[in-house]
């Protein structure tokens, strides 16, 4: 089934054309990997998808249906969560301050941006939630995030993303500075998210990363989709050479006989 | 944040952070040159000077609560010297030579302030100046428009005791002590901005926004207009605190609060707040004002010459963010 779909979308920052036209459909229970070179348009893709900025032009379809996400806000009400490649996280706020930022649990609900912290229940959700997820080394929900190494870091951003029962998750470059241990963490990850029902769309450098754990690949190049492969269909060099360019048009031959 | 953290820890771990935290060092910096003070003068504890000291505190301190916001969400405001000496100036002038009621003319001077914060906010955050250029730059339009509108000459303020008098400048007795209701106000605003900075939904927000703002805004915070709001805070604590001043000393003079911002900004960061956002203590901020207000007044007991104040000021200050800093790294080894 559907879950979301993505129809032409546009994006410029001033004369350079960031995003030039971008469909795809991202399915139930599916782990897509976007690839591209540096520069090709994946962050901008994601960024519009969770909101950060307006496209300019494009349908976004979540479920079917046509929205329109203005903020990060509206990409979070509709079940849409990004980890973003620039880190996700506050330093200077603990574990548990972090798990519910921007939806804090509070008391005296009426009272708005004022509204007192429920401290007993961000602990008790932040710990509960920590343990379900199963970070290896035992975390303290009060750490502040400073303090942890960035597959800690990491993992607490994923966590936080399955935490809210979001229907898709989006990782630009999940694993980017980390190191074995810590990368095999957060493909884990990704395979129990798949497995609890969410979506992903992974993005990533590491192609042998993508053939562990992705579904099918989308890549991208100068701000188009220029391949669309399930996995099972396509070995390594082949996404290698379709990335760097190297034999494009027969590879694009290939793609649209599909 | 750090208060916040220390309540969510177990009892044990609270007690060694507390000790590690920076607003503790401060306070213990405090006590010392307290002692010290009142050792090589007795008058130091005199009621008198208590008196006097507290009823200078509020009047600076009042500005820190906003600079404390400000900076924990990663901007700082070189306005409210000027915002201070402004506030009454155009107060009185409505007063006196435009006849209005003083009630209104507060009124005015509110609606003023909260201007000059939006301006500052909305520069800061829509156009992306940075708040170092913007309220520098603000500084000296308010500074010279109080000079303007007065032709540098300072005004008579209100005498008459009447309502708005003794709700900001009012002054009672305890004992052989007499305080001014401006510390109630100071008492008041600061629990508020405990309350806010560390217990509500509002203070995750500002030290989020400070920490690291791309996060915050990925969750959904509004940062721009928190950001706003705190400018406009600020500004209107500064317009409070000149109001008082005027108040007490019963003159608005176009000049009063020069200097001002760097005072509080030192307070604030004496306490422990970072200059760089994200980690701001309230309590540490009292501690601050405390001790820059006793400083100032204990080296001139003492018998400092005057003009060896800032000397003096500015050691210690040096002293207080080195200590903070040796702290910090501390804190990340351990
Ligand atoms: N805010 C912006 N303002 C102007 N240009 C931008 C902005 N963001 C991205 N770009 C440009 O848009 C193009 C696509 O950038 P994008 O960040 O989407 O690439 P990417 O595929 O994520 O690359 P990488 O693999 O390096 O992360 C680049 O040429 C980049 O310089
Ligand atoms: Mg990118």
């Amino acid at each position: 089934m559907e879950v979301l779909r993505l129809h032409n979308l546009q994006k410029s920052f001033g004369s350079v054309r960031a995003l030039k036209s971008a469909s795809f459909t991202l399915n139930e229970g599916e782990v897509v990997a976007l690839l591209g070179d540096n520069g090709a348009g994946k962050s901008t893709l994601i960024k519009a998808i969770s909101g950060v900025f307006p496209v300019d032009r494009g349908d976004i379809y979540v479920r079917g249906q046509k929205v329109s996400i203005r903020s990060t806000r509206d990409a979070m009400d509709l079940g849409i969560e990004t980890i973003h490649q620039d880190t996700s996280l506050a330093p200077d706020l603990s574990i548990a301050r972090n798990l519910f930022l921007g939806r804090e649990p509070v008391n005296l609900k009426w009272l708005g941006v004022f509204a007192p912290l429920d401290l007993a229940k961000l602990r008790d959700a932040a710990a509960a939630l920590l343990k379900r997820v199963g970070i290896s080394k035992k975390l303290d929900a009060d750490a502040l995030v400073s303090t942890l190494s960035g597959g800690e870091r990491q993992s607490i951003a994923i966590s936080r993303a399955m935490q809210f029962a979001a229907k898709v998750i989006i990782l630009d470059e999940p694993t980017n500075n980390l190191g074995v241990e810590e990368t095999h963490g957060v493909l884990r990850f990704v395979k129990e998210v798949r497995a609890a029902g969410h979506s992903v769309l992974l993005i990533t450098h590491n192609i042998h990363h993508v053939f562990q754990v992705a579904d099918r690949i989308i890549v991208m190049r100068r701000g188009e989709i220029v391949a669309e492969q399930t996995v099972a269909d396509t070995d390594l060099l082949t996404v290698e050479s379709i990335i760097t360019g190297a034999d494009m048009s027969a590879l694009l031959k290939e793609t649209r006989a599909k | 944040m750090t208060i916040a953290a220390e309540q969510e820890m177990p009892r044990s771990k609270r007690r060694s952070s507390l000790i590690r935290s920076p607003q503790f060092s401060s306070l213990v910096i405090l006590i010392v040159l307290l002692a010290v003070f009142a050792i090589a003068d007795a008058n130091f504890l005199s009621p008198l000077n208590i008196s006097n000291m507290m009823a200078f505190l509020p009047e600076l301190g009042i500005i820190a609560l906003g600079m404390t916001l400000l900076l924990t969400a990663g901007e700082f405001d070189l306005s409210v010297g000027a915002v201070f000496g402004l506030a009454p100036v155009v107060v009185m002038l409505l007063v006196q030579n435009g006849g209005f009621d003083i009630g209104i003319a507060l009124l005015a001077g509110l609606l003023l302030c909260i201007a000059i914060g939006a301006v500052n906010g909305l520069i800061v955050t829509k156009i992306g100046i940075s708040s170092f250029l913007v309220t520098l730059s603000m500084l000296l339009v308010v500074r010279g428009a109080a000079l303007y509108i007065t032709q540098g000459f300072p005004l008579k303020s209100w005498d008459q005791p009447g309502f708005f008098v003794t709700l900001l400048a009012g002054s009672f007795n305890i004992g052989t002590f007499r305080f001014y209701t401006s510390l109630w106000w100071f008492i008041g605003l600061s629990l508020l901005a405990i309350y806010v900075l560390h217990y509500a939904k509002l203070g995750n927000w500002i030290s989020a926004i400070g920490s690291n703002r791309n996060a915050a805004v990925a969750r959904g915070v509004p940062a721009d207009a928190v950001k706003i709001w705190l400018f406009i805070l600020t500004s209107v604590l500064a317009g409070l605190a000149g109001m008082i001043s005027a108040f007490r000393i019963s003159a608005a003079s176009p000049v009063a609060g020069t200097g001002y911002e760097l005072e509080v900004i030192a307070m604030v960061v004496v306490g422990g707040t970072a200059l760089t956002g994200g980690r701001g203590t309230i309590l540490g901020t009292i501690v601050g004002a405390l001790m820059l207000r006793s400083i100032r007044n204990g080296i001139v007991l003492i018998g400092v010459p005057g003009l060896a104040y800032n000397i003096f000021v500015g050691v210690i200050i040096l002293a207080m963010l080195i200590l903070h800093a040796l702290l910090q790294k501390n804190a990340a080894r351990s």
